[in-house]
């Protein structure tokens, strides 16, 4: 299609040119830059430097919890958006309001109030001391970090589709015969479906990158609580900007991968529906 | 009988949007529920469904009590305004969807599937999504779906609405045709009159959560009981009117036309007349017409429709005017409408003199008219006929306030004597001496005296109660017409004396029953009923100070002694009153 065909909104052009020196500007050139320092190494400095047992366990703490935070999220995030969305109680406004907390929140502080209530003296930290679970300081602490802040990303993907499905398509099931259960898997759900999927790929995206919470619960322990991110902050504290950079390529591949998986698996998903039908 | 409902009542938060419906639906009938958005029509369809509870009241289906019955246990099919097909599933998923959850074998759910499309006309369209059809194809399907599981009523809410005219009319015809093929009871809500005459067998009107008539679609247009059917079905022209024993009077001119129906007893009194636009005549002189002559006017408007021309006619002599009308003008406007035929006798252009006349005038059997405000003062006058509740009820019942000044009201045997009958229902302010006045003003042959005290809101509970079974029958003819007009619960409120022995109680509670049914028979009025002991003012004042938002109707057959009798329930009047008086008739050997 050309660009000079008519159309019905006046000014395409200019906001074209303006959409790609923006993302030009403040997305692809910053992360060009990353991937150049990255690539100034040679190619054994840099497996040596993104391969170090060190950077191994930090990938896996970073992504690992993420992962498992933003699952939660799917859940207990899916389970806030329809008590929400289908009942009316007094306090509902108020919840609401809360769910958006974290996203106002610095980081820090939910990150030290964390921390002191997961501390082995702290609130609930005490009571779980005694089972031996321990939440501060390990990857448990990390991962609840990485839970709180990704939640409202969940509930707010997940609730406008959920406000979204008619009412009328639940009672056409329900007279149809019906069970409860049987709308909810097999009309409820796969309406929702897609919405679930991205609150999830923002929950996990929003963990992979999250920095300043973790910091404070997690320990920091090389090896144990280590996170990528704050193995960067290390790497740039000894001036080490090629490190960083590495690292921060490596972060970007595995992040870039996940989210286009999970897109993919998105589509796939639209057009199996399609196709099963034929 | 397929469907029964019985007292149905549904309240949204106190306030009722179904209210006590009853309703019999034979085996294979096309029933439409029509009225206004907002008239419970969709609620009551839900009820039917399962999927809206009732709060008062039995459904029954094939003599089945499902009041209590989930909805995917009713066996009912319900087709949606906005198709509510599933999305994500294709045609064929969505047909079979009732029969998978039945767990029906995979080639006894194809064979059920090509019936079903081959009956709405969409074979081979089974494997398309809903987003791949076309709103008329898409409610085909969804009209499918509702049919897959062989119910025993199929229930179609608004099911053209979001369709364009001619996919419209092709969609209505295939579901008359599927409901005849298939002998399937069906309930049909629209809003659209046109579409209930297409389709019904039998028509049911509502408005303001009550059923007001039902009938087949000839009936209920030729012969409406009511100036909400009488409008709400077609056009229609209400005319004030005198009933007299020689035919009916309009304005000045004694037309003496004999209506299509008699008129009740021989009283002499102010009627409401439907005239439908083409039941009228013009002509250029009043020799000329070949209808009974009502008025001359002029011509104001003309519009060229095709087929039909619509004329808007101003009449000379405006008390014959019509009452309503849709454009808002000051005096109302006659409506005409003519065909080709008639256009081609004689031509009419705008701001012509014509003589008008009428072919077929029906009388409303309802008791009342118009409201005429009475004060002793100009100045109270005006105030008493801008009371908002006035106001509302004049607007609802699309008729006009007249005003009348009585300087010697509520004083007896003054010397000025009351000028001429009173029409209507005369309305007057509860001032302390309202009593004497409602006595003065029975006395000089006021039929209904409606007390309104400052500030009264509309109400929401409707008392009533008559001091003799000789106005029974007008009692209840008055209190259903109000309460067609206001969305209020009624109760008949029957009161026996304290000293009442044991023996006699019986009666009392069977009086009551025949009461309610009389009311529901002859009024179509589904009321409530209480039975009370002791004074009959005493107690209806203690009735109605216990809440506030009531009204009582209370019916008398005599002038002499109402002051008297219920002058304290008069005179501490805080809710509106409403006194339906009439003589007992002298029959004459």
């Amino acid at each position: 299609m050309s660009i000079k065909q008519p159309s019905v909104l006046p000014g395409f052009g200019l906001t074209f040119g303006f959409t790609t020196f923006f993302l030009c500007a403040i997305v692809l050139i910053p992360l060009a830059a990353l991937v150049l320092v990255a690539t100034s190494m040679t190619w054994h400095d840099f497996l040596r430097l993104v391969l170090s047992p060190r950077a191994l366990a930090s990938y896996r703490l970073s992504f690992g919890a993420s992962l498992l935070a933003a699952s939660i999220n799917l859940v207990f995030g899916f389970i806030i958006a329809w008590t929400l969305t289908r009942y009316d109680f007094p306090g509902r406004k108020l919840i609401d309001a809360l769910i958006d907390m974290p996203f106002a929140l610095p980081t820090a502080v939910s990150g030290i109030a964390l921390t002191t209530v997961f501390a082995e003296n702290g609130w609930i930290g005490r009571y779980l001391e005694p089972f031996g679970i321990k939440v501060a300081y390990t990857w448990i602490g990390v991962t609840v970090a990485l839970t709180l802040i990704g939640m409202p990303f969940a509930v707010r993907s997940m609730q406008p589709a959920l406000l979204e499905v008619q009412r009328d398509l639940e009672d056409a099931a329900e007279t149809l015969g019906a069970g409860r259960f049987y709308v909810f898997r097999r009309i409820i759900f796969p309406t929702v479906l897609p919405a679930l999927l991205t609150g999830f790929t923002l929950a996990f995206a929003r963990a992979v990158g999250e920095y300043g919470s973790v910091i404070f619960i997690a320990g920091n322990l090389p090896m144990k609580t280590e996170i990528t991110p704050l193995l960067i902050v290390i790497r740039l504290e000894e001036f080490d900007y090629r490190g960083a950079a590495a690292l921060g390529f490596v972060m970007l591949v595995i992040s870039f991968v996940v989210l286009l998986t999970i897109n993919l698996l998105q589509g796939w998903g639209r057009r199996r529906l399609v196709q099963a039908a034929h | 009988m397929s469907i029964t409902l019985d007292q149905v009542t549904k309240r949204y938060q106190g306030v009722p949007v179904v209210n006590d419906v009853s309703l019999d639906i034979g085996d294979g009938e096309f029933f439409v529920l029509l009225g206004p958005s907002g008239s419970g029509k969709s609620t009551l369809l839900r009820a039917i469904a399962g999927l809206a509870g009732v709060d008062h009241g039995r459904i029954a289906l094939h003599g089945r009590d499902v009041t209590h019955v989930s909805p995917r246990d009713r066996g009912v099919g319900l087709v949606f305004q906005n198709y509510a097909l599933f999305r994500h599933m294709t045609v064929a998923e969505n047909i079979e969807f009732a029969l998978r959850v039945r767990r029906m074998s995979a080639s006894e759910r194809r064979k059920r599937r090509q019936e079903l499309l081959r009956l709405v006309a969409l074979e081979g369209m089974d494997n398309r999504l809903p987003a791949q059809l076309s709103g008329g194809q898409q409610q085909r399907v969804a009209v499918a779906r509702a049919l897959a599981h062989k119910p025993e009523v199929l229930l179609l809410d608004e099911p053209f609405g979001a369709l364009d005219a001619k996919i419209r009319e092709e969609l209505r015809r295939t579901i008359r045709q599927v409901q005849r093929e298939l002998g399937i009871t069906t309930v049909l809500v629209t809003h659209d009159q046109e579409e209930a005459f297409a389709m019904a067998d039998r028509i049911g009107v509502m408005n303001l959560g009550r059923l007001l008539e039902m009938d087949n679609p000839h009936e209920l247009y030729s012969r409406p009981a009511t100036r909400f059917v009488a409008t709400f079905l077609g056009a229609a022209n209400l005319l004030l009117a005198r009933q007299t024993k020689e035919g009916v009077r309009f304005g000045k001119t004694a037309v003496n036309a004999h209506p299509s129906n008699p008129g009740h007893g021989s009283r002499e009194h102010e009627v409401v007349a439907v005239v439908r636009p083409e039941e009228i005549e013009v002509a250029p002189t009043r020799e000329t017409l070949g209808a009974i002559y009502l008025a001359h006017g002029s011509v104001e408007e003309i519009l060229f429709t095709g087929a039909l021309e619509r004329m808007r006619i101003r009449m000379d002599d405006e008390a014959a005017a019509p009452l309503s009308n849709s454009n808002g003008s000051a005096v109302p406007l006659l409506e005409v409408t003519r065909t080709q035929h008639e256009q081609r006798a004689f031509q009419v252009s705008p701001g012509q003199a014509v003589a008008i006349g009428v072919r077929r005038i029906h009388i409303l059997p309802t008791p009342l008219s118009s409201f005429t405000a009475c004060a002793p003062s100009e100045s109270q006058v005006e105030g008493l006929s801008q009371h908002p509740l006035l106001v509302e009820l004049a607007t609802r019942m699309k008729t006009r306030i007249s005003t009348r000044v009585e300087p010697c009201l509520g004083i007896p045997g003054a010397a000025c004597e009351a000028e001429g009958a009173f029409a209507g229902t005369t309305v007057i302010a509860a001032e302390p001496d309202v009593a004497q006045q409602t006595q003065w003003l029975l006395e000089r042959g006021a039929d209904e005296v409606l007390i309104l005290p400052p500030n009264a809101p509309s109400p929401q509970r409707v008392l009533i109660h008559w001091a003799d079974e000789n106005v029974r029958g007008a009692t209840l003819a008055v209190a259903a017409s109000v309460l067609r007009h206001v969305a209020a619960a009624a109760i008949y409120v029957g009161i026996l004396p304290d000293r009442t022995p044991e023996m006699q109680r019986p009666h009392g509670v069977r009086a009551l029953l025949d009461a309610r049914s009389e009311a529901q028979e002859v009024h179509g009025l589904e009321m409530r009923t209480e039975l009370r002991f002791g004074d009959v003012a005493s107690e209806l004042t203690r009735q109605l100070a216990e809440t506030p938002g009531q009204m009582l109707i209370l019916g008398v057959c005599s002038a002499t002694g109402v002051a008297e009798r219920f002058g304290s329930l008069l005179t501490s009047a805080r809710w509106p009153v409403l006194i339906v008086h009439r003589a007992p008739e002298v029959v004459l050997s």
